[in-house]
């Protein structure tokens, strides 16, 4: 770049998405300490045109959520940073291309568990797509991936022994258990195409009730 | 539709992935797209679907991949390895056309001449690039509807 | 570029559960250490690249007389493979494999399997076999071989629950591999049967 522009450049621009909430992130360019400010700009890939996020005009943060700017996830994208100090700029600096559909993390599903006296009763719920205000419509990952399937593992707190479920829908029931038993289930989401997994939810315990006939 | 085709998705997929950065990496051309310009690949009624992945396997076959040949073995043998699934999907979408059940009408033929269009207004090394690059945005598109 | 040395013989490949490895025998040269390089050419390339070949780095100059070919066998196609030797400056013709290889015509075997019953679960625990890989599970209450149930498993080194059993009878099990890729499956594993816990509950 020119003189004007010869600041270090930003670090590891990149987008970091979760459940499709589509946040640009960087390093502070490399020496440069406390002051730095940052511009930020975004394309349509094959639309081309570089559009300002003017929400992240001159801001001293290294991030900027562009979840809405991104939400159709049947485009993909690029963003660039620029960083400027006392005068100084640094170049635009490219993310790669980005599929929000398959370059998404995805959360472990909620796990809510219900307990009888010889059995455990567990629905679960897939996460939400992002949404731009929580009274917005509210679309299920579900919806987003069609094959979106659950593994479901079963710890007998007792027995140590862990049992695995592969299911569709987003209940499971397991009959026939060891009654005043604790059970321990965590969860996690499978999607086959394209190729996704969450990792596993935190262990849900719970006891079945004490055997009223012992 | 009624062609009902096995297509190992999953091995072209992770092929893909294994190259994905570096392919579009090479392709600087951000304001045009070949399989999406000027409508995507989501537009495109599902009685057609069958047609196009015919037609779309048989442009990468016949005209993308013999030019993405570059200077690193690991990113050639993964293209070989997708050019080469590319061929097997594609011979048995030729079995359903044959049988006529990949009936293309004019929608699907109108899709497929912009696509080639967006091709042949770049030159070729580019076009076959930015196309292997746009993989995915074919792979998103089969996936779903399937 | 001057050709003494012997090119590979008996190139042969052993491919099974879709892991796919070329074999040769060594080519002997007194008082000199003998390298092999591998090169694949797949159905694309034979009608869409000029018959060109792509080596594969990983069995180049390798002084093993095998070539794990299994990362580039990924499409259910006919593949050429040949494979060189070198010693010092000097090479050897190309071997090349007599006829195609096609990953469809691999060996699968059935899947190691261990069924359990704990209580009244019924479950079974599937070797690995690799990414490729699912199983179909076929369980049945034993003397009821008419009713059988079927369930396609796709986690291994898990214990995976198949079904809750009635109190105090057997049930039996056996398993196949399946590879969707090349659309073919294993013959079944052996039969394993075991037996729910006894005991008073009736189905309501």
């Amino acid at each position: 770049g020119e003189l004007y522009c010869s600041l270090p450049n930003p670090r590891n621009v990149r987008f970091e998405s979760v459940n499709m909430k589509n946040v640009l992130r960087w390093s502070a360019p490399e020496g440069t300490g406390d002051g730095v400010l940052y511009k930020v700009k975004y394309s349509v890939y094959g639309v081309g045109k570089w559009i300002r996020k003017l929400e992240c005009r001159n801001i001293n943060r290294t991030w900027c959520d562009l979840s809405s700017e991104t939400s159709d996830y049947e485009e993909q994208y690029y963003a660039s940073v620029k960083a400027f100090l006392n005068g100084r700029c640094s170049d635009w600096i490219e993310t790669a291309r980005f599929n929000p559909l398959t370059d998404t993390k995805i959360d472990p599903p909620v796990v809510s568990v219900s307990s009888t006296e010889k059995s455990i009763s567990i629905i679960l719920t897939a996460p939400e797509k992002w949404k731009r205000s929580p009274e917005g419509e509210s679309v299920s990952l579900l919806q987003v991936y069609p094959g979106l399937q659950y593994n479901v593992s079963v710890l007998n707190k007792k027995t140590k022994k862990r049992w695995l479920f592969s299911i569709s829908n987003n209940t499971l029931l397991v009959p026939w258990l060891e009654p005043g038993t604790a059970y321990c289930v965590s969860a996690q989401i499978h999607v086959t195409t394209p190729l996704l997994h969450s990792g596993f939810s935190k262990e849900y315990c719970i006891s079945t009730l004490k055997d009223k006939v012992a | 539709g009624p062609c009902r085709v096995s297509m190992s998705m999953a091995e072209i997929r992770s092929g893909f992935n294994a190259i994905k950065a570096n392919i579009q990496a090479r392709d600087p051309i951000r304001n045009l797209s070949i399989l999406s310009y000027p409508h995507s690949l989501h537009k495109v009624k599902s009685s057609e679907r069958c047609c196009i992945t015919h037609q779309l396997f048989t442009f990468y076959v016949d005209k993308v991949f013999k030019h993405c040949r570059t200077e690193d073995s690991y990113i050639n043998r993964k293209i070989s390895s997708i050019a080469n699934s590319f061929l097997s999907v594609r011979r048995n979408l030729e079995l359903c056309h044959e049988q006529n059940k990949c009936v293309c009408g004019q929608e699907s033929l109108g899709k497929l001449k912009q696509i080639l269009v967006n091709y042949e207004g770049l030159n070729v090394t580019s076009a076959a690039m930015k196309s292997l690059g746009e993989l995915d945005i074919l792979l998103d598109w089969v996936e779903k509807e399937s | 570029e001057d050709v003494l040395l012997p090119a590979p013989q008996n190139i042969s490949i052993l491919s099974t559960n879709m892991k796919h490895f070329l074999t040769w025998s060594p080519v002997i040269v007194q008082g000199e250490t003998v390298r092999y390089s591998v090169e694949f050419q797949g159905e694309y390339e034979r009608e869409y690249a000029n018959e060109s070949w792509i080596p594969i780095c990983e069995c180049s100059l390798i002084a093993a007389t095998e070539c794990n070919i299994t990362e580039d066998i990924s499409a259910t196609v006919a593949y050429n493979l040949r494979v060189r030797a070198n010693a010092g400056a000097r090479r050897s013709d190309w071997g090349t494999l007599k006829g195609f290889f096609n990953r469809i015509t691999t060996s699968l075997t059935p899947p190691l399997m261990k069924v359990i019953a704990d209580g009244y679960h019924l479950l079974v625990e599937l070797e690995d076999m690799g990414p490729a890989f699912q199983f179909c599970v076929l369980y049945w209450k034993k003397g009821q071989e008419s009713r059988v149930q079927q369930k396609v498993v796709k986690e291994v080194n898990s214990v995976v629950h198949l079904d809750t059993m009635e109190a105090g009878l057997d049930y039996c099990v056996k398993a196949q591999a399946k590879v969707e890729a090349i659309n073919r499956s294993s013959s079944f594993s052996e039969t394993q049967c075991v037996r729910a816990q006894g005991g008073t509950p009736v189905w309501l």
